[in-house]
């Protein structure tokens, strides 16, 4: 990835956004570790490494096809949970001794259906996530969580203590806090990193342990700390939508020159912008808690659209921002029907907005470009 | 102050030269496979038409479409939404929404009093409602283009197409020329829905009287007057050819630019 | 009335003079069937006055779903209409079906989501939804569904709504029950709260024991179909739905209707007289029958002599409520609207739900092709069809997916289907 950055926990990030089992993955499970992955932001990773294993977020980074998946899925799905099947397929995933899956939606629901049939794997757990945010679905998951925990234990042979998970709670809020501090910086005139960086560094964090990627993290933040930009560019943009883990989509925005600043992202603001409580009775109620009813939401949740307006035109304020770019994957109900209304509530309040459909596999750069240069030319910019 | 546009399309390469307000030559050629190719002979031979020497006789040249990024000799680069509209506004001051066919999309914009856009719906996704469209099934019919638009007045029951797709379109329209059904009327089906799809786009966008159609299939006058039944209001013609509109908001902004307005 | 409400009410008057008008050709010269076909027009009717009364009087009334008990409602003496079915409400001819879907066309949102939704938010916009005095939303099977809701109850016409939504957990174990029992509890809280009407649980018991009486008839109906011949052609086939788990459920007149149906079934079968004759092929629909299935089953009936002897909304696998305590009430109550409603019980959780589904009725009802018709709106479906062609091919019974838009034939043309289909047909040596 072309950058000014110099750091080398930057290019380690870069290098895991690119990947799937990167260096650092490569060399945890050599050491005798096991690696298990999760479908969606609602698993609470925070029990995986707790578990002493490796939380890996599902991606299908490096996906060229979906041939193989093709036979499981059809044309009006999604090309994300495509893409992730194929590459379960086709042994992309040899890497994982066990994957947890959660409703989370239409698309991706049914890879649990289809891999725990067709695609080898020692440890598969779909979870019922709640739609409402209040205190009865807190329970019913707070009981989910408790079963995959005592699952985990099970399967890997290990106890999960409240200490150890009190401990993994911590570390991944810290986590939640350097990661914040990173978006901050993108608050100042000329930010020192840019919005494809930055989502290669929050992508980097969902694909190695917690505690080495805190350190890199720190050494980061104090080669950008007091630094400035050198680009140009011409406006301040916001990216919200869901699954976008690829900073070469976000480049061809800010190549057009509309820098990306903030979002509200599966990868991004969604994940860290609010901590687990730490003084909660016990770890696994204030993980349910974080989850179900703190922590930013998505469309997904039922109720909460005033709220998450409302989080997104903070942002677009604290940022500083010209324009709000709405992305979704082609056949996301879920996306869709949000950003039908938040264009009407943005209308209301003035702030530019552009609505993208894109597919998993970025392609159609030239599109892309055209729609984003009109975007920022009809801002004036 | 000679300024120039130049709007390298999928299908054709148009380029205006203006001066002091007014279009001193334009010329539309079909696209080469290189855009940076078609971008200078379509240039070169405006600005021989203009009466000048060289492109250095320009003061300010933008490029934009398709392939806006393989002009080499502009000075920068637009996208064609935003010059669609400026150039119909110039056309038509009255304009404030404008459709779009090209070669291969077809965009609907809306505008303010400055053909300023306002907001924007594209569809570039498949082929049906752009050019490539009409010149397939022109071919299908061996009509020729100017002939679908004769045959698309002459309808009077315009059959139903239903296909939403432009290849399944093609073999609908065969199965009904080999029904026996008249020509005119399948042509007239063609065109409302096509109409109809740009119909959508519009309300999408919001609909904003007057109404102009810019871009290659704007020409075709059946198009003009479905489109007008399908959205209930008339559709501005505008004063020269709707093909241009792109070229010249682009020479429009060139001179902007150029004048350090922007 | 005010004229807003008269805007909202536009297409329920339509529906009562429509509706109206089969009620009289049926009273005029019912044919065989009229006795059974005549119940289910003045249900319709029955339901779409109570709702203008409703209105008129100022009695306060729901939106609501066949998914949250409407024994509940029916014992608390509160109307209820069905919000998403609004397009093609009590199943007859939508006369603006075209004009419709070109607004739907228009709204800024894409058209891979499912047309019933977009279908319900131009409605919601159009301001031609009845507004209820409270909304109790749907949050299953599918996302789309979640959309139409958040949509509803920020619109700036609903905003004022009180809304509750039954959370639907996504597996059927008893937990689960038990949790969505405790749902069902707080939606008699939130009811009581809004509207002033209360449940006593003598009433509750009333209404549960005579819905119970006919799920049990219905059973006995779906046996019935079992039989080669079948005794009747597809409207019936989706029947039995209408009567109990619509707005007033468990109403004992209703009762008689579920025997004669059985009567009649019965009476065919000993005679051999089914509705259809030449039936040569036995298909199960595997979804909600389409809204322009007048247009494709009377000539499956006729071409091929296939007959639906189920389709997804006729599958009756109701279990018996328990109505010894309140508590017990609630669990069979959340049982019968969280595991055995059509749709919901398929879509809303693991792929298993549709397989043991297909194996269950192949067997059971002599099925000679599954057909998933691969609604455009079914994301999770779609992503279960190559577990459904396994479990067919297990089955040793025939799979046909067509791909279709079960509210709009633009996307799939009747003759398209008709085509797919015959071809099937002939390559699986059938009819």
């Amino acid at each position: 990835m072309e950058t000014q950055i110099r750091s080398k926990s930057f290019e380690a990030f870069a290098e895991a956004a690119e990947t799937l089992a990167n260096p650092i993955v490569q060399e945890w499970k050599e050491k005798g570790g096991k690696v298990v992955g999760y479908f969606c932001t609602a698993v609470p990773d925070e029990i995986i490494t707790a578990a002493g294993l490796l939380p890996f977020r599902m991606r299908a980074t490096g996906s060229t096809s979906t041939e193989e998946s093709d036979a499981f899925y059809s044309s009006i799905n999604c090309s994300f949970p495509r893409h992730c099947f194929n590459s379960a397929l086709i042994g992309e995933f040899k890497f994982l001794d066990g994957v947890i899956c959660v409703n989370s939606c239409d698309h991706v629901r049914r890879i649990y259906d289809n891999w725990k049939r067709f695609v080898p794997i020692d440890f598969i757990e779909v979870m019922s996530f709640p739609r409402k945010t209040g205190p009865d679905q807190v329970e019913w998951y707070r009981q989910e969580l408790q079963m995959i925990r005592d699952k985990l234990a099970e399967q890997f042979g290990v106890q999960i203590t409240d200490d150890a998970l009190w401990k993994a709670i911590k570390t991944h809020n810290e986590t939640r806090r350097l990661q914040k501090k990173l978006y901050e910086l993108r608050k100042q005139e000329r930010p020192p990193i840019t919005g494809a960086e930055t989502l290669a560094v929050m992508v980097a964090g969902t694909a190695m342990p917690k505690e080495k990627y805190n350190a890199m993290l720190r050494e980061l933040l104090d080669e950008l700390s007091g630094k400035e930009g050198t680009g140009t560019h011409r406006a301040r943009v916001m990216i919200v939508g869901g699954i976008l883990d690829d900073p070469a989509y976000v480049k061809v925005i800010e190549d057009q020159g509309g820098l990306v600043v903030t979002d509200s992202l599966c990868f991004g603001t969604r994940i860290m912008w609010v901590q687990v409580d730490e003084n909660a009775s016990d770890p696994i109620s204030a993980l349910s808690q974080y989850y179900v009813a703190d922590r930013p939401t998505c469309p997904r949740t039922y109720g909460e659209h005033d709220t998450r307006t409302g989080y997104v035109e903070d942002m677009a304020r604290e940022f500083n921002v010209d324009g709000i770019i709405g992305e979704r994957l082609m056949f996301c109900d879920s996306w869709t029907v949000e950003h039908y209304m938040l264009s009407q509530d943005l209308k209301v309040d003035g702030i530019p907005f552009l609505k993208l459909d894109r597919e998993y596999v970025t392609g159609g750069i030239g599109q892309l470009r055209t729609r984003v240069q009109a975007f920022l030319e009809t801002m004036g910019r | 102050m000679t300024i120039g546009g130049c709007d390298v399309g999928s299908a054709t390469g148009k380029a205006v030269v203006m001066k002091d307000g007014e279009i001193v030559s334009y010329v539309i050629i079909p696209s080469t496979t290189k855009p940076e190719v078609t971008a200078r002979t379509v240039m070169d031979q405006a600005i021989e038409q203009a009466g000048l020497k060289s492109i250095e006789d320009l003061d300010y040249i933008v490029g934009t479409g398709y392939g806006r990024l393989k002009v080499p000799f502009a000075s920068e680069n637009i996208s064609e939404i935003t010059c669609h509209a400026r150039g119909a506004q110039w056309l038509s001051p009255s304009v404030r929404t404008v459709v779009d066919i090209g070669g291969q999309d077809c965009k609907v914009m809306s505008l303010d009093d400055k053909g300023k856009v306002l907001e924007f719906v594209m569809n570039d996704r498949c082929a049906a409602g752009t050019g490539r469209f009409f010149e397939a099934m022109a071919r299908v019919l061996d009509c020729g283009l100017e002939g679908l638009s004769e045959l698309s007045l002459r309808g009077k029951n315009p059959a139903p197409i239903t296909s939403q797709c432009s290849v399944f379109a093609e073999s609908e329209v065969v199965t009904l020329v080999n029904e026996g059904v008249e020509l005119a009327d399948i042509v007239a089906g063609l065109h409302a829905s096509i109409a109809s799809r740009l119909n959508s786009m519009v309300r999408k966008v919001g609909l904003v009287e007057d109404v102009a159609l810019t871009g290659g299939c704007a020409k075709n006058e059946g198009l003009a007057k479905a489109l007008e039944e399908k959205l209930g209001v008339a559709v501005k013609r505008l004063p020269k050819d709707p093909q241009i509109a792109g070229a010249i908001g682009a020479a429009l902004i060139a001179k902007e630019k150029a004048n350090g307005q922007q | 009335m005010d004229p807003k409400d008269e805007q909202r009410l536009a297409r329920v008057f339509e529906e009562i003079a429509t509706y109206g008008l089969y009620e009289e050709a049926l009273t005029a010269s019912p044919g065989e069937l009229g006795h059974i076909h005549l119940p289910l027009v003045r249900n319709v009717l029955r339901q779409h006055r109570e709702t203008v009364r409703c209105v008129e009087e100022g009695i306060p009334y729901a939106a609501s779903y066949f998914t949250d008990a409407p024994e509940i409602f029916t014992a608390m003496d509160l109307h209820w209409y069905h919000l998403i079915a609004q397009s093609f409400g009590g199943g007859g001819e939508n006369i603006h079906m075209m004009d419709d879907l070109e607004g739907v066309d228009k709204l800024a949102v894409a058209n891979d989501v499912c047309t019933l939704l977009r279908l319900a938010l131009y409605y919601l916009d159009a301001g031609v939804l009845p507004m209820p005095t409270v909304l109790v939303a749907l949050n299953e099977p599918c996302d789309g569904v979640i959309g139409l809701h958040e949509a509803l109850r920020r619109h700036k016409e609903w905003r004022h709504l009180p809304v509750f939504t039954p959370d639907p957990p996504y597996f059927s174990d008893d937990r689960s029950i038990e949790y969505f029992a405790d749902e069902l509890k707080r939606m008699v809280e939130f009811l009581t709260k809004h509207t002033g009407k209360t449940l006593d649980t003598g009433r509750l018991r009333e209404v549960v024991e005579e819905t119970n009486k006919q799920y049990a008839l219905w059973v006995e109906y779906d046996e019935l179909r079992r039989s080669v011949p079948c005794p009747h052609g597809y409207k019936l086939a989706m029947a039995p739905f209408s009567l109990v788990q619509t707005a007033g459920a468990g109403d004992p007149e209703h009762t008689q209707w579920y025997s004669d149906l059985v009567a009649d079934a019965e009476m065919r079968i000993q005679q051999n007289r089914p509705e259809v004759p030449n039936q040569k092929i036995r298909l199960l629909w595997f979804d909600v029958q389409p809204i322009w299935f007048d247009s494709l089953a009377p000539w499956l009936e006729a071409e091929w002599g296939a007959i639906v002897v189920l389709c997804m909304f006729g599958y009756a696998p109701y279990t018996q409520i328990d109505t010894s305590t309140e508590d017990s009430m609630f669990s069979g109550l959340a049982k019968r609207n969280l595991i055995d409603p059509p749709m919901v019980r398929q879509a809303r959780g693991v792929a298993d739900n549709f397989l043991s589904d297909i194996a269950r009725i192949v067997k059971d009802y002599s099925i000679d092709v599954v057909v998933w018709p691969g609604h455009m709106g079914h994301k999770d479906g779609a992503a279960s069809v190559s577990l459904m062609r396994e479990a067919c091919r297990d089955l040793g019974v025939a799979f046909l997916t067509i791909g279709v838009d079960q509210f709009d034939n633009r996307y799939t043309t009747i003759d398209q289907m008709k085509d797919r289909m015959s071809q099937f047909f002939t390559a699986m040596g059938l009819g």
